[in-house]
């Protein structure tokens, strides 16, 4: 049989960085084909190529057996290639058909749009409205608009780019079945991800990237996760260790009935949060994102304020609510935030210059108003050195170090706070498997010596791994937390749904959803 | 394929440096292109552009008289423009510093005071960042857009040096001309050198680029401002305060507008009339930008402009270029040297159509 | 240095220039002669075709004209603020020009601190009232203009309300809008004045609404003293007469143009450059109108009636021989003082120095 998709010998370059090198595969019709890699391997770069949003250096790209040229998206989709992006493209203000309507090459004629959605997602098990509004849509919803749209195409081959990312468990799963569906007709579908769980579920064969060339071709229903992985990072993956929590009785963090309104108008409002953390553990914070996970942080870590008379928020048993976040850590409390570029870091300026961000008091770097750049030069000396970040030195700029130097960097830096309470937001986002394990284990390290660290995350598997407790969030209301071990993956699920029975039919809550009804 | 423009990992060290010699080549050539098709020799007219202003001595002392202000004025300014405090009122800031020296000027002015020019300067000082306050507290407290504010209060302050001049200061033996009374010796800064316009007012700007170098370079306040224009969400997340810099952002910029506005009345104009700005307040701007918000850099800048400036009188006066010539020439240096500093932060790319 | 002079001294000066206002002035002494010899002239505001800068360009070229290669002008348009003035008045002095003219009120602080450092080069300026031994001044008697001029309102006014914009309350704005009531209270004695100053001699868009708002206040003849002709155009817009000035403004106005009283500076530039020229040259004090045909009026609008265009050529016959002054008594002031008695006229330093309005005139000097 002709492969429907077949490339070889792809290579491409940008300046200093070989994205693609001799990347060759084969994609057969009706088949669920998994590329699998870190961050990095050059996982994105290829379907861009194979999507003709780039163009490829070397090699060659063969369709249904003939070599063609793919110069622009325009001419993928003619070819029969449709692509679902991590990110979708879509116009908050409108309808489903007419988001749908503007995107396809064919002319523009809303009822008959709006009838070939609803086929297609009673087809395909999607259950999707084309006349509400998108802003009304959860993720999940919004993901389905994109899939749709794609299929209206007629494609023979479906690009999938880590679509799970945004999903609940239960979510993922009702895709997977959608997917299968798909394929059975004969579409080939060609799934980008780094979840190996998913993988072995869904994939029939599996081309692992590893800095952007083959590591090896495998069929992940038959190989372990263990030799998958070690294909993908190159060696056994890193495991973290943890001891048994010793936490204190009395919380060094308090949260009491926290009620607050969101300050962006698509925010999420927070209602009635309370929770506590002790010194010598890690709480978790699970929830897909947009509910209420964004404005909990920025309470928690001073950059939101309350007014002087709420004492939801307490520290070693003392209201902080209205305290900044340079008082907050005065205080003792250190937070990391999701956006490292521009929150977490100034990106213009040096590691050293950095460092004085949220170290100036602790490291003695301010004499007389000035600045000592010695200093803040040690300081940043010393994170560099004890976790591992690789860079320059202390006068790279922050924005030139990789998503995994860079979190190393701003982790290490709070950390050299000796900070008795530590919050973080996404710890690991976006990061290698190394990185991701060496934060992780840091984060034990920290609790275990004594600091009560809150962990607010999406990746479930994360929390599992480093958490002794976790609560879930979910349309701005927090539930109790659940001891590790005493709860599951798919009771955890539920909660990031809403805690409904049927989680397929209604998933969490789109970024809106908390504050508008439909 | 297009072109598009992503940001540097880095900022190029290379083409901080090479940039200014890359924009000036650039407008040297286009400047050449642009002669010719004018039917005017290109050399003669880049010479009488860039180089004939100065020299003669009395040419260096226009161009240091005008840089001078404009320097000043543009040190203050970029220290709110680093905060992302966007004061576009330093012209309305420069005439109220020049008002409150005046009124110092015309009510001891005819003495022989030692004290009467440092009591100007001060006042010039106050006036200045007495309007900046206006805007400042309005954004602390009530959130309002400080461009818009401080633009408006521009108007403001012409209208209110048009009714000092035309009314209650105006000089009685002035044939009803909106101007004061010519302002004392003891209120005026001493010429420098012999008959030339240039005057000693020129070391309070040297000692104002040294400070706010130090500041620049050194203070931690200036570095609190730095992250918050930098990066907003930076600063909160340090908890550095906004209200700070807003404050510290405006009256910089006023202090030194309306100490500026001071040398002025107190320097070649001798005299508060209806016009003391041939739009200082607003060159200034351009200034700071020129120069890259550093101080050495605004230095450059305002001997830049100013140069500019005298050149296309220059080309007026020797090669009878109409203003709007000129004018044209000095916007091509200017665009390109904003453009070429656009490429140490960014590359060019090609990509294809998405 | 000139800025050390105080204004007491000034006033002295400015007194005694009015009374040497008509001969000779300052110490005779010649400047250097040069040939050829390079002129240069500032000019307020942009060239234009019509107006004020447009007639000192025309000396300009007559100046061009009569010398050939033997002058070379240079023009700088647009220099109104002080700063800039000073500048280019010494920038033209040290580029080797012989004979520098300023032209306008507006040049007076700069040219009179540039001239003193520039002790070999002959400065004119026009409007000026500060002469010294390098700098000499020439002035037109506009007010014989606008007399003539408010004779032919006084007789085509219906509301017997005029209006009057000008760019700046100085003396010579100041009188001629005074002489333009008196011409037109000599038709009329009820008719008045409304006054308008625009603190600018070049603002199109301020002048358009001055004279806009003083069609609504009801006045239906109106003349404009600045450097456009906009005060013509938007009154024609409104079907208000309307006085040129400067230039003969016709064309803006085709309709309801009265006049518009004339400058011709050709004499005084051509005078000056060819006194440079021979090495004649010294600081006058010139202050001309319709009888040495600085002022001119041009035609009169034939609506008006024929025995309307008589009277007013007798009048500007009376003027030339010095018959006829505008301001003769009786004068009162807005607040009805008797300022000049029946029988004598206001002195030549009163009109060069015209602070106060005269009785009919609606408005003030503060501007």
């Amino acid at each position: 049989m002709t492969p429907r998709l077949e490339l070889r010998g792809i290579t491409k370059t940008f300046p200093g960085v070989l994205a693609n090198d001799n990347v060759s595969l084969a994609v057969m019709p009706g088949e669920i084909h998994a590329v699998l890699g870190e961050n990095g391997a050059g996982k994105s770069t290829l379907m861009k190529i194979i999507y003709g949003a780039l163009s490829a250096d070397e090699g060659e790209i063969r369709w249904n057996g003939e070599l063609v040229r793919i110069p622009s998206p325009t001419a993928a989709r003619h070819l029969g290639i449709g692509m679902v992006y991590q990110h979708f493209s879509l116009f908050e203000t409108v309808s489903v058909a007419e988001n749908i309507a503007v995107a396809v090459d064919e002319p523009f004629d809303l009822p008959a749009i709006s009838a070939r959605v609803r086929e297609l997602s009673e087809r395909y098990g999607m259950p999707l409205d084309p006349d509400r509004l998108l802003h009304h849509l959860s993720v999940g919803e919004r993901q389905r608009v994109e899939i749709v749209r794609c299929l209206l195409q007629r494609p023979t081959l479906l690009v999938l780019d880590e679509p799970t990312s945004v999903l609940t468990p239960q979510a993922a799963r009702s895709l997977f079945e959608t997917l299968r569906v798909i394929a059975a007709e004969g579409c080939s579908l060609l799934y980008i991800s780094h979840k190996l769980e998913e993988i072995r579920e869904l994939c029939d064969t599996a081309t692992i990237l590893r800095a952007g060339a083959v590591a090896g071709t495998a069929d992940p229903k038959t190989t372990s996760p263990a030799k998958l992985a070690a294909l993908m990072v190159g060696s056994a993956l890193p495991e973290t260790h943890r001891e048994p929590a010793r936490p204190d009785p009395t919380p060094r963090l308090e949260v009491r009935g926290l009620d607050a309104a969101a300050e962006d108008p698509f925010g999420t409002d927070l209602e009635d949060v309370s929770l506590a953390v002790h010194a010598g553990e890690i709480v978790g914070i699970a929830g897909v994102s947009g509910n209420g996970q964004a404005e909990l942080a920025a309470l928690l870590s001073g950059e939101r304020t309350l007014s002087a008379d709420d004492d939801a928020l307490r520290l070693d048993g003392e209201p902080i609510g209205r305290l900044d976040a340079g008082a907050r850590r005065r205080r003792g409390l250190a937070f990391i935030p999701e956006d490292r570029l521009g929150r977490g870091v100034v990106p213009l300026m040096s590691l050293r210059e950095n460092v004085v961000l949220t170290a100036h008091a602790r490291g003695g770097m301010v004499r007389g108003g000035m600045v000592r750049r010695d200093r803040a030069d040690a300081y940043a000396r010393r994170v560099i050195d004890r976790f591992d970040v690789r860079c320059t030195g202390t006068g790279a700029v922050a924005r030139a170090l990789s998503g995994g130097n860079l979190q190393k960097f701003i982790v290490g830096r709070e950390m050299e706070l000796a900070p008795r309470v530590l919050v973080v937001s996404q710890p690991t986002w976006g990061l290698d498997v190394a990185a991701a394990a060496f934060i992780r284990q840091s984060l034990i390290d920290l609790s275990r010596a004594g600091a009560a660290v809150l962990v607010i995350s999406e990746e479930l598997d994360e929390l599992l791994e480093i958490c002794d407790r976790i609560a879930v969030l979910y349309r701005g209301r927090l539930s109790e937390g659940r001891n590790r071990g005493e709860v599951t993956v798919e009771e955890l699920g539920l909660m990031m749904a809403g805690g409904s029975a049927a989680a397929g039919a209604t998933e969490p809550a789109g970024p809106a959803a908390g504050r508008t009804g439909s | 394929m297009r072109l598009q423009f992503e940001p540097r990992p880095t900022p190029s060290l290379a083409a901080q440096v090479l940039a200014p010699i890359a924009a000036f080549a650039l407008t040297v050539v286009f400047g050449s292109i642009f002669f010719l098709v004018l039917d005017l020799d290109p050399f003669e007219t880049l010479h009488v552009f860039l180089v004939r202003p100065l020299s003669s001595a009395n040419g260096v002392s226009e161009w240091l008289l005008k840089a001078s202000p404009l320097i000043l004025i543009g040190l203050g300014l970029a220290i709110g423009f680093r905060a992302n405090v966007w004061n576009i009122g330093a012209e309305g800031m420069f005439i109220c510093g020049a008002i409150a020296a005046g009124w110092f000027a015309l009510a001891f002015g005819d003495g022989d005071h030692a004290w009467l020019l440092p009591l100007m300067a001060l006042a010039g000082i106050a006036g200045g960042m007495a309007w900046a306050s206006v805007p400042a507290f309005l954004k602390v407290r009530f959130g309002t857009n400080e461009i818009l504010v401080t633009l408006m209060l521009n108007y403001v302050a012409v209208l209110l040096l048009g009714y000092l001049v035309r009314g209650p200061w105006r000089d009685p033996f002035g044939f009803n001309f909106p101007q004061t009374a010519l302002f004392g010796p003891s209120a005026l800064f001493d010429p420098l050198v012999g008959v030339y316009r240039v005057n000693t007012s020129i070391f309070i700007t040297l000692v104002a680029v040294g400070i706010a170098w130090l500041f620049v370079q050194h203070t931690f306040t200036s570095y609190r401002m730095t992250v918050g224009g930098a990066a907003p969400a930076a600063a909160r997340f340090a908890g550095f305060r906004d209200s700070h810099s807003v404050w510290l952002g405006l009256l910089a910029g006023g202090g030194c507008a309306g100490l500026a506005g001071m040398m002025e009345v107190a320097g070649p104009l001798g005299q508060l009339t209806g016009h003391i700005s041939p739009g200082y307040g607003f060159a200034a701007i351009i200034v700071a930008f020129i120069g890259r918000l550093h101080p050495f850099g605004i230095v450059l800048g305002g001997l830049l402009l100013s140069l500019l400036y005298m050149g296309g009188e220059s080309a007026q006066i020797m090669l009878r270029l109409p203003a709007a010539l000129t004018r044209t020439f000095q916007g091509a240096l200017l665009f390109f040297l904003l453009a070429a500093d656009f490429l140490i932060y960014y590359r060019p790319r090609r990509v294809g159509r998405r | 240095m000139a800025r050390n002079i105080s204004r007491r001294e000034a006033l002295k000066y400015s007194a005694a220039t009015g009374a040497m206002a008509t001969g000779l002035a300052g110490v005779p002494r010649l400047v250097a002669a040069a040939d050829p010899l390079k002129v240069g002239i500032v000019y307020v505001s942009p060239i234009s075709e019509i107006g004020w800068t447009k007639q000192h360009s025309l000396g300009a070229e007559a100046i061009a004209d009569t010398f050939g290669e033997r002058a070379s002008i240079t023009a700088i348009d647009n220099v109104w603020d002080p700063q800039a003035g000073e500048r280019v008045f010494a920038e033209l002095a040290s580029t080797g020009h012989g004979l520098v003219f300023g032209t306008s009120f507006s040049h007076s602080t700069p040219i009179q601190k540039t001239a003193p450092r520039f002790p070999d080069v002959a400065f004119e300026h026009c409007s000026g009232l500060k002469h010294s031994r390098n700098l000499g001044t020439f002035e037109a008697k506009y007010y014989e203009g606008t007399y003539l001029a408010g004779i032919a309102g006084g007789h085509v006014t219906e509301s017997k309300k005029l209006g009057f914009i000008g760019g700046f309350p100085i003396p010579d704005i100041v009188g001629p809008g005074n002489a333009m009531l008196l011409g037109a209270q000599s038709v009329d004695p009820s008719i008045t004045c409304s006054v308008i100053f625009l603190n600018s001699w070049f603002d199109p868009a301020k002048e358009k609404e001055a004279t806009a708002a003083l069609v609504a206040q009801g006045c239906d003849v109106i003349c404009s003293m600045t450097d456009t002709a906009t005060g013509v155009q938007v009154a024609e817009q409104n079907g208000a007469w309307s006085i040129g000035y400067a230039s003969d403004m016709r064309q803006f106005g085709p309709t309801k143009n009265l006049t518009s009283f004339m400058l011709d500076w050709t004499s005084v530039y051509v005078g000056a450059a060819r006194d440079v020229l021979d090495g004649t040259w010294t600081s006058k004090v010139r202050w001309q109108g319709v009888k040495e045909g600085v002022v001119t009026m041009s035609p009169y609008n034939d609506q008006l009636p024929a025995g309307v265009i008589d009277q007013l050529t007798v009048a500007e016959a009376a003027i030339k021989d010095g018959s006829l002054h505008p301001y003769r008594g009786e004068l009162r002031d807005q607040q009805g003082n008797v300022r000049v008695a029946e029988g004598s006229r206001l002195s030549d330093p009163d009109i060069r120095g015209f602070n106060w309005f005269v009785e009919g005139m609606v408005g003030n000097l503060e501007g």
